[in-house]
């Protein structure tokens, strides 16, 4: 009988694997996150969809929180770079954070077709996205001396929602998809 | 797609100082702007954060994308704030004197809707010294992506104390860069072959987001298992059982050091007016309201 169960991991470690996997989704995201630039909610101005969103939230969903921060942060850095948009530290840390906080879950993950597992997921990313998005727009409070509202208004609510909405539908298809690339490879 | 970072050798003033200088100064001129509301205070830093500009060399052509997203985004945030919310957080603006400058008090047609605004002196002012502090914040970061080589970023960060292991982990990410995206040219290529078309925006939200899976699944799984060959090899030669080596080497020259100093002096500078001398705070000069 074939399982897509994986060998248990600490939550914390960083290792070798860690290491490289959270190199390649940093360069994952980022190179997705430019390439994705033209897609846009329709009649909703300058608000770009972002399908990439959902690397960082698998990352650390399938290797660990500290992978999951290092491919949101650093993605994001390499994200703008590419796009010729300069830095956004503050932008940079919330999308680490919403990394971390989705791989919160990934030591209790251990079949990743299982649709408890899928469900437990789409919960995680809710919360993840709210949590790293909730932070960089607070922090514009902080920088931009905007007031609370605005900063909803302008910065979190439109990242929040097309941030969830991407994660929702795609998350789920990358961890199908991983089920089955672990079992085949056994790895 | 071609995927490119931005940096290239201009032999600017800026490239010759140590990366770690360049980013303690960003770090602490930024937490230094962000103490103030005054605009003598705040255009000093803007006139530094120019400065900085300047010397680093960079044409209009190369940061036009930057400059636009950076005046879309602070005048989106600036106007909303000043003109539709509450005008920020500042309590002499939300409670202070108010010297109206235009005043609408009237109903709207047929449904006889009041509406009532009052756009004071002092709202206006805000939004100005906001629209330079973003503006100073941005610029200060803006150089960076242009005039820091990206094989450098690993070893700048581990000069500034992050791990080995997270600073080659940044390292790595920028060299696997070229690898993914020709992986990801590939793929484009061999799903357009069966009929996928990437930029047809048909269909809704839904629609559109569900047929990047076609596009991020494969990419995703193949750089996976390819970073597993990666990972054994790494193994193999026993990374992070010591301390690493790194092909760069960074060392600080006496302008660095002056560098990280004069950042350091602005910093403590800037904390004990803020909050020893009270100085600093939101003003409006009297010619505005006079």
């Amino acid at each position: 009988m074939q399982t897509t169960a994986i060998e248990r991991r600490p939550l914390w470690n960083f290792g070798t694997r860690e290491v490289v996997y959270a190199a390649i989704g940093a360069a994952l995201y980022g190179l997705l996150s430019a390439a994705t630039n033209f897609l846009q909610i329709p009649a909703a101005g300058n608000v770009a969809i972002r399908p990439a969103v959902a690397i960082p939230l698998f990352f650390g969903i399938a290797f660990g929180p500290i992978v999951g921060f290092i491919t949101g942060f650093l993605g994001n850095i390499i994200g703008d770079l590419l796009s010729g948009y300069g830095f956004w530290i503050w932008w940079d840390l919330g999308n680490g954070i919403m990394g971390l906080v989705a791989g919160l879950i990934a030591a209790s993950i251990h079949d990743y077709a299982q649709f408890n597992n899928i469900l437990k997921a789409e919960v995680m990313i809710i919360l993840a996205v709210a949590i790293g998005m909730l932070f960089a727009s607070i922090t514009e409070i902080w920088v931009s001396g905007i007031d609370f509202a605005t900063t909803i208004a302008v910065n979190f609510l439109p990242s929040f929602l097309t941030n969830i909405i991407n994660g929702l539908i795609l998350v789920p298809i990358l961890m199908i998809a991983y089920a089955a690339v672990v079992s085949r490879s056994g790895r | 797609m071609l995927a490119s970072l931005n940096y290239r050798p201009r032999g600017s003033v800026v490239e010759r100082i140590d990366p770690r200088a360049r980013w303690i100064y960003s770090l602490a001129m930024v937490f230094s702007i962000v103490f103030f509301w005054d605009i003598r205070f705040l255009l000093f830093f803007f006139a530094l954060a120019l400065l900085q500009y300047a010397l680093s060399n960079l044409t209009w052509r190369e940061a036009r994308r930057a400059w636009f997203f950076i005046f879309f985004i602070a005048t989106m945030m600036v106007v909303v704030n000043t003109l539709i919310t509450s005008a920020g957080t500042i309590s002499q603006v939300t409670e202070g004197p108010a010297h109206p400058v235009l005043v609408i008090d009237t109903r709207l047609p047929l449904i006889n809707l009041p509406i009532s605004f009052t756009l004071t002196a002092e709202r206006l002012w805000y939004g100005l010294c906001q629209y330079i502090r973003i503006l100073s914040i941005s610029l200060l970061f803006l150089v960076l992506p242009f005039t820091l080589d990206p094989r450098k970023y690993g070893i700048t960060f581990r000069g500034l104390g992050a791990s080995d292991r997270l600073a080659y982990s940044m390292d790595l990410a920028f060299r696997f860069l070229p690898t993914l995206n020709r992986d990801f040219n590939v793929t484009v290529d061999a799903q357009r072959a069966r009929g996928y078309e990437l930029e047809r925006a048909q269909g809704g939200l839904f629609a559109q987001i569900r047929k990047m899976a076609p596009l991020m699944v494969p990419v995703t799984m193949n750089a996976i298992l390819e970073g597993e060959d990666i990972i054994n090899a790494m193994d193999l030669r026993c990374f992070g059982l010591r301390p690493r080596t790194w092909i760069q080497r960074l060392s600080y020259q006496w302008y660095d050091y002056l560098l990280i100093g004069l950042s350091i002096a602005i910093l403590v500078a800037s904390l004990v007016l803020r909050y020893g001398f009270q100085v600093g705070d939101f003003w409006v000069p009297a010619w505005l309201v006079g």
